[in-house]
């Protein structure tokens, strides 16, 4: 078989299957674009790909991350981010964040035993140096 | 307000992922739109060759255009025709799976046979039958029933390569990924293509 038949063959195949294809009768012209636009809907109604693939993922991190550092500094009481008696909870968290910085040097709270005359002893020296209860002002 | 309060607060607002801006959603629509309606016929006539039946033809078409739109829509524009065609592809093979399980499940059941790939009507009853050229159409259509049906006796990676390549005029790359397979594998199945038809359809093509 030479090549001319073949590229006869292949013409006459392809010009055969473009007639088959104007001769598509409406009912069908109808429903495939039925189904074209059902597929522009379905690309209306999804995030683009560039952003789910890259940009979401990141962003959504960063706001989660925002709200949740917004979140927690206003939500604390106001003045009071260090421990209070009216924050229970926070109390015994610091304690342990305490506790635990010194934790390599065998009890954690074997500094605050040891040096509980210590603290007395500051909090004495604080209190008289105190302008307010010196008069002085 | 606790801090767990606004932050599930927050959390229920959330709308999901940020949807694309319009306008690059619409430049996106458009564009898939005028590629879906350049192929869409085309696509559904090789589905019909290698389905027969024109029903089932339109549901892997719809198929392939929801499956591209949904999972595709973003790649660059120029990859949509192999990809669209693979998927295609893909789905015209698993239905006549499908068909060839149900009929052999048929043999062993009571009741009406089904028969998909039985004889359809004769597209000469679909020709109209008066007119000026009703001739030259009884024997076009006469011609395209015949290539059908030697299309449709092609393996199935011949007819795809020869459908893809000679009726699309997909190159060997883009065919290559539209089937699924090497270039070289390409041109064998195109080349096998080329001379069975040769053999089926005579000298007079």
């Amino acid at each position: 078989m030479n090549e001319s038949g073949f590229n006869g063959l292949e013409k006459r195949s392809r010009e055969l299957f473009d007639a088959s294809v104007e001769d598509i009768d409406m009912r069908v012209r109808s429903r495939l674009t039925q189904a074209r636009h059902a597929a522009l809907e379905a690309v209306a109604a999804r995030p683009s790909g560039f952003f789910r693939a890259t940009w979401v993922p990141s962003a959504a991190g960063i706001t989660a991350a925002a709200v949740l550092a917004v979140a927690l500094w206003f939500g604390a009481p106001h003045g009071s981010h260090g421990t209070t008696a009216a924050d229970p909870q926070a109390s015994f968290e610091d304690l342990d964040i305490v506790a635990a910085s010194d934790e390599n040097s065998g009890d954690p709270m074997e500094m605050l035993q040891d040096d509980v005359e210590f603290y007395d002893w500051a909090a004495q020296k604080t209190a008289d140096s105190d302008p307010a209860t010196d008069g002085v002002g | 307000m606790s801090s767990f309060v606004k932050l599930s607060h927050a959390w229920m607002a959330w709308d999901g992922p940020s949807r694309a801006p319009e306008g690059v959603v619409l430049d996106q629509t458009r564009e898939l739109e005028k590629f879906l309606a350049d192929i869409e016929r085309r696509a559904f006539r090789m589905a019909q060759v290698a389905l027969r039946d024109p029903d089932d033809a339109l549901d892997v078409v719809q198929d392939a255009m929801l499956k591209l739109a949904r999972n595709y829509a973003a790649k660059p524009s120029a990859e949509w025709r192999p990809l669209f065609y693979r998927i295609l592809e893909n789905g015209i093979r698993d239905l006549q799976r499908r068909r060839a399980v149900r009929k052999r499940l048929m043999v062993w059941l009571p009741g009406p046979k089904e028969d998909p790939d039985g004889e359809a009507a004769d597209p000469l009853e679909t020709v109209a039958a008066s007119g000026p050229d009703a001739p030259e159409r009884l024997m076009q259509a006469e011609a395209i029933d015949k290539l059908e049906r030697s299309l449709r006796e092609l393996p199935a990676r011949q007819r795809e390569a020869f459908m893809l390549r000679n009726f699309e005029g997909l190159d060997v790359a883009a065919t290559a990924a539209a089937m699924g397979c090497s270039e070289g594998s390409v041109k064998t199945h195109y080349s096998r293509a080329v001379h069975a038809l040769r053999e089926r359809l005579g000298e007079v093509w």
